[in-house]
């Protein structure tokens, strides 16, 4: 008998293979996404190692690295029989220009040409002799040092300066800024205490490595060296490079599996788009299953029947989805180097591929158990019964009601509980790590209550989120009722749209808070693209003058800053202050005050540091007594601001009162700006200043943009792929709302037939339909937005860094939108199709 | 409802040579063979006939449901086999009502929602006296915050009635209204459309296999292979019984 049930079924399947396929979607794109996650860490990782210049590939052995070769070593390896060549990998950093301004040089020796080489000369030539460097291209821009220029270099702060002619532009595969190349000789000559690094050694055709590491190893042993320095030691190349390799792929498998983790997340949203299409898919089949049940079929055969079904649907999804992975992920590479990025091609991983199928149908099939259970309990009477008018199941059983209420209460007490130890100003011995573990349980319970209870909400919420559209009227109403009229199917697809939603929404206001608190740290500390400052001497009126006059910096703001100030008598403790002007740098704007205004500004008012204003036990309006040798000044707080004021003084004073305490005339600093934006205007502004301060002497320059530009990049990028990772789940949810879309159209095709019998238009009814899907945005993004604002505001207060806790309105307001827009448009494919159905054909679907 | 009564003609709707035919060549079916007939104001007509007459697809064809393959289904002078869709759409919101043998409710909205469904799509307000009148009529006052799952067959049955009414249309059309109803029910929503036609000047056209429905009508027409086939003006049961009795012997 359940041979039987089985091939009605199965018949059924491949009478209409599409419909299988609209089954399986989630679970489709499920697996591809895992699949192709797979394929692009290979695409990363060997895209990685073939652009990796670490060892040449030629060198056979590499001496030392544990403990450093000299060049006596060098001379005595090139002696030996079958070394073809043996390059001193020597390194060393000099400084460029003044001890007081100059810049940092990383100096590598390097062959110039043959297999060892890993610069390629573009310009000029290779150095040759020991007073002749190469740099990159970005250097020479950056240090000031085109082609042909002499480099004064120091290898420390007492050695007199050695003059280095630039004879060669040189290409590397990283070039960071701060490089130069140079022959072995140079190197050597500008480490005097013995050079750093290591020996690359090239053997010659047809000599024996077994043979000739003895003989290398040999004649290290026999050198002279100074007591206690070891024998440096030889490794083979090969072994070297792996090493290499290993490390540089390790972030990446690092970065993987943080991604894998929400990979999974998106992986359990489809196991629910599939159970809740499972579910649509054997309620339209009722009246066939309970027919089968009263001419006999057992309960147990029906149930085996539908979960083989699941298992045929999570079969063929998981081969189409790795397929088209598979695909992508061999053309991806092949597109993007036509038009010139170059990556490397993943494998072909079997063993990956079997178990993202295998895996697709455990999916599945955990996913119709419930669904292929309860659809077996149907009454063999359900058959005798009209389709059309029996109700769509509206409550949860008691059993469920009190699980969900259970869970509901332990998320709020959880949640309640965490937000009770929050940390405060002071996180001296606060432990962020069980606090956001905490949190992370009572958002899965909060998750299951909501899967549960959902049913019983989607009724209150639609009446609330419909309200508009119950004005907009009768298609808008129809849309509502059509939504409210399966309470069960709705709160399913829409609670996996919350849950993709619940994941943004977090991942928005901790970028958003965590940008803040970036910003306000940024201003703190790098208030401008540049700072010039001098040793002790202060710097002189005409200096500031000279630099307000030149056209490619602008908001040049000076300021003093005065240190041994006293506070209220205390003779304990030395404060600083400085006098900058809060309204000339635009990156300030961003300051937030703790207490007080910054706009009550003027003689008699400072503004203090959150962090003294609690030691002090002060806060804004109250007042200080400033002194320092013998002058005294009487101030009132005007604002405290969290944290440290700008430049990270302890307070920020007005100019009038630096002078009553007896600061000289003279600036401490310059901060200034590029005028032009982009490297080329920063480079100008730097070369700028850079004249200036060689002019004057005795002042040092310093890039914060560059510092500034380094954290940004890493937020952005941060971001980004938290987006992306996340948006995973979204893509599921999204999919989920098209089926479900689709197969309720198909089941309420005698609906659709009677509104165009009455006179609906086929525009109308299109609406209708896209409507309704949008609504399973709607209610997801709002369960979503309530569940994942107040936990993403615990969870960034809960990770004590003092972050603000910002709420991105515009963003969380065009996710909402974004996810409407989706789901409404993941409705249109099947609202078209239910609205070309002529009335007649869809009446006759009725009975 | 439509105010602009097409002048003269005698029919509120009528075919003419109307013929349809499903698929093509060897498999094709000619539902309609060339029919002429019309359908008087204020009258109502019942449709007999066998299984597979085509009862069905005449009043398809005449309620702008579905496309005829030649001749024309003409509504108060209106040719509706050259209307586009969209047009048809406007036409069957305004200017007929349906009551199918299955109901077909909608099961998301109350009883009262159903009823006005058509109006509301119209984006015109329901004439309350009107509404009060048929409400009462069909005995529907207690039932219609109700939706359909919670209302009995009849009931049902008596709120798709409403719903065809309660925009006076030029024609109802009503395919085996009783054909899923108790005797009772049937004869309750039977007495309904007879007093729609009587007290209101309602046109109805109603397909049934039932001769003591058909004997509600003013008039029987006889369908058989998709032609008329015979016309009973004002039978009683006895007459349609006997009619249907020849019919069947000449097949
Ligand atoms: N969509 C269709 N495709 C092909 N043939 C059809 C289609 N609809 C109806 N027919 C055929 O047209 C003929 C008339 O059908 P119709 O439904 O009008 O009959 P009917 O008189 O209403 O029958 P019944 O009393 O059983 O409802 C039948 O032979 C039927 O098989
Ligand atoms: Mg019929």
């Amino acid at each position: 008998m359940s041979r039987t049930v089985l091939r009605t079924q199965l018949a059924a399947v491949a009478r209409r293979p599409a419909r299988l396929l609209l089954t399986g979607l989630a679970v489709l794109v499920a697996s591809f996404v895992v699949f192709a996650t797979v394929l692009a860490q290979q695409i990363t990782e060997r895209t990685v190692l073939d652009g990796l210049s670490g060892t040449p590939e030629q060198a056979a052995f590499v001496v030392g690295g544990d403990a450093m070769p000299t060049a006596q070593d060098l001379a005595a390896i090139r002696a030996v029989p079958g070394v073809a060549e043996a390059v001193g990998r020597f390194e060393t950093s000099v400084l460029v220009g003044s001890a007081a301004h100059g810049a940092f040089l990383q100096v590598t020796a390097d062959p110039g040409s043959g297999p060892l080489a890993l610069v390629r000369t573009v310009a000029g030539r290779f150095p040759q002799t020991a007073n002749e460097i190469a740099v990159t291209a970005r250097t020479a821009e950056r240090v000031g040092l085109p082609l042909g220029s002499v480099a004064n270099v120091r290898t420390g702060s007492e050695t007199p300066p050695v003059a280095l002619t630039v004879t060669g532009i040189v290409e590397t595969s990283r070039d960071s800024g701060a490089q130069a190349y140079a022959s072995e000789a140079a190197v050597a000559a500008l480490t005097p205490d013995g050079a750093g690094g290591r020996i690359e050694v090239r053997l010659s055709d047809g000599a024996s490595a077994d043979e000739t590491r003895q003989r290398i190893q040999t004649v290290l042993g026999a050198a002279t060296r100074p007591q206690d320095t070891a024998v440096p030691g030889i490794r083979p190349g090969a072994e070297v490079r792996a090493e290499e390799a290993a490390r540089a792929v390790e972030q990446i498998a690092n970065l993987f599996a943080l991604v894998a983790m929400f990979v999974a997340i998106a992986v359990i949203a489809a196991g629910l788009v599939a159970a809740s299409t499972f579910r649509i898919v054997f309620a339209q089949r009722t009246r066939q299953l309970a027919l089968l049940r009263a001419v006999g079929a057992g309960r147990g055969g029906i149930s085996l029947a539908l979960a083989a079904e699941g298992a045929l649907t999570g079969l063929v999804a998981g081969v189409v989805g790795v397929l088209a992975a598979l695909a992508f992920g061999h053309g991806l590479p092949a597109v993007l180097g036509w038009f010139g990025v170059a990556l490397s091609g993943p494998g072909l991983p079997v063993g990956a591929a079997l178990a993202v199928v295998f895996g697709a149908v455990a999916v599945t099939v955990a996913a119709v158990l419930a669904p292929a259970l309860s659809a077996a309990r149907v009454a063999p009477l359900a058959a005798l019964r009209a389709a059309q008018t029996s109700p769509a199941q509206r409550g949860i059983g008691v059993f469920r009601l009190v699980c969900g209420l259970l869970l509901a209460v332990g998320a709020v007490v959880s949640a309640l509980l965490i937000g009770s130890r929050l940390p405060g100003q002071d996180t001296e011995d606060y432990a962020p790590l069980p606090m956001l573990l905490g949190l992370v349980a009572s958002g899965m319970l909060a998750f299951v209550a909501l899967m549960l209870l959902g049913p019983l909400l989607v009724r209150p919420l639609l009446a609330v989120a419909g309200w508009p559209l119950h004005r907009l009227g009768p298609v808008g109403r129809l849309a509502v009722g059509g939504i409210g009229g399966a309470p069960r199917r709705a709160a399913a697809v829409s609670t996996v749209v919350a849950l993709g939603v619940t994941l943004i929404a977090g991942v928005l206001v901790g970028s958003a808070s965590v940008q803040a608190l970036a910003d306000r740290e940024m201003a703190l500390s790098a208030p401008a693209d540049f700072e010039v400052t001098s040793g002790d001497e202060p710097i002189p009126a005409a200096v500031v003058t000279q630099v307000r006059d030149r056209s490619e910096l602008a908001h040049v703001t000076p300021y003093r800053r005065l240190g041994e100030l006293r506070i209220d008598g205390d003779p304990e403790n030395a404060y600083d202050a400085n006098d900058l002007d809060l309204t000339a740098l635009p990156v300030l704007g961003v300051l937030d005050v703790e207490a007080g205004t910054l706009a009550d500004t003027g003689a008699g008012r400072v503004v203090l540091s959150g962090y003294f204003a609690e030691v002090l036990g002060k806060t804004a309006g109250d007042r200080l007594t400033l002194s320092r040798q013998g002058h005294t000044v009487e101030v009132r707080i005007a604002a405290v601001l969290p944290g440290w004021v700008p430049l990270n003084s302890a307070l920020l004073a007005d100019p009038a009162d630096l002078d009553r305490l007896g600061a000289p005339a003279g600036y401490s600093g310059i901060l200034a700006d590029a005028a032009a934006s982009g490297e080329d205007g920063r480079t100008a502004g730097q070369r700028a200043l850079r004249g200036i301060a060689e002019s004057t002497g005795g002042l040092r320059l310093s890039v914060l943009a560059d510092e500034r530009d380094q954290y940004q990049d890493v937020l952005d990028s941060l971001l980004g792929i938290a987006l992306g990772v996340v948006g995973l789940t979204v893509l599921i949810a999204v999919v989920g709302v098209g089926t479900t879309t689709a197969l309720s159209v198909v089941e309420r095709a005698a609906e659709s037939g009677v509104l165009r019998a009455i006179g609906l238009s086929r525009a109308r009814l299109r609406l209708m339909l896209t409507t309704e899907s949008g609504l399973y945005g709607v209610l997801g993004a709002t369960l979503g937005l309530l569940l994942g604002v107040p936990y993403a505001w615990l969870a960034v207060r809960a990770l004590g860094v003092g972050a603000p806790v910002e709420l991105p309105v515009l963003s969380l307001l065009g996710l909402f939108a974004a996810l409407v827009a989706l789901t409404a448009l993941a409705g249109v494919l099947p609202a078209r199709r239910a609205s070309r159905i002529s009335p007649i054909a869809a009446l006759g679907t009725g009975d | 409802m439509s105010t602009q009564q097409p002048a003269g003609p005698l029919y509120a709707t009528a075919a003419v040579d109307l013929v349809k035919v499903y698929g093509t060549g060897a498999t094709a079916v000619r539902a309609l063979d060339g029919v002429t007939v019309g359908f008087t104001r204020a009258e109502f007509t019942a449709i007999m006939g066998p299984s597979g007459s085509g009862k069905s697809t005449l009043m398809h064809c005449l309620a702008g449901l579905d496309t005829a393959t030649s001749g024309q289904a003409l509504l108060g002078g209106t040719d509706l086999t050259r209307l586009a869709d969209r047009v048809l759409t406007k036409v069957r919101r305004e200017r007929i009502g349906f009551v199918f043998q299955a109901f077909n409710l909608l099961p998301q909205l109350t009883a009262a929602q159903n009823i006005t469904l058509p109006l509301d799509l119209a984006g015109r307000r329901p004439d309350p006296e009107l509404l009060d009148y048929l409400v009462t009529a069909l005995g529907l006052a207690d039932r219609l915050a109700h939706r359909p799952s919670e209302l009995s067959g009849g009931q049902q049955q008596r709120v798709a009635l409403a719903r065809a009414l309660v925009s006076r249309p030029e024609v109802v059309f009503a395919d085996e209204p009783t054909g899923n109803l108790d005797s009772a029910s049937g004869a309750q929503v039977l007495a309904l459309l007879r007093d729609a036609v009587r007290d209101l000047g309602q046109t109805v056209v109603m397909v049934t296999h039932d001769a003591t429905a058909a004997a509600y009508a003013d008039r029987v027409l006889l369908l058989a292979d998709g032609r008329v086939s015979g016309e009973l003006d004002r039978p009683g049961y006895d007459a349609i019984t006997h009619a249907l009795s020849g019919q069947a012997a000449a097949r």
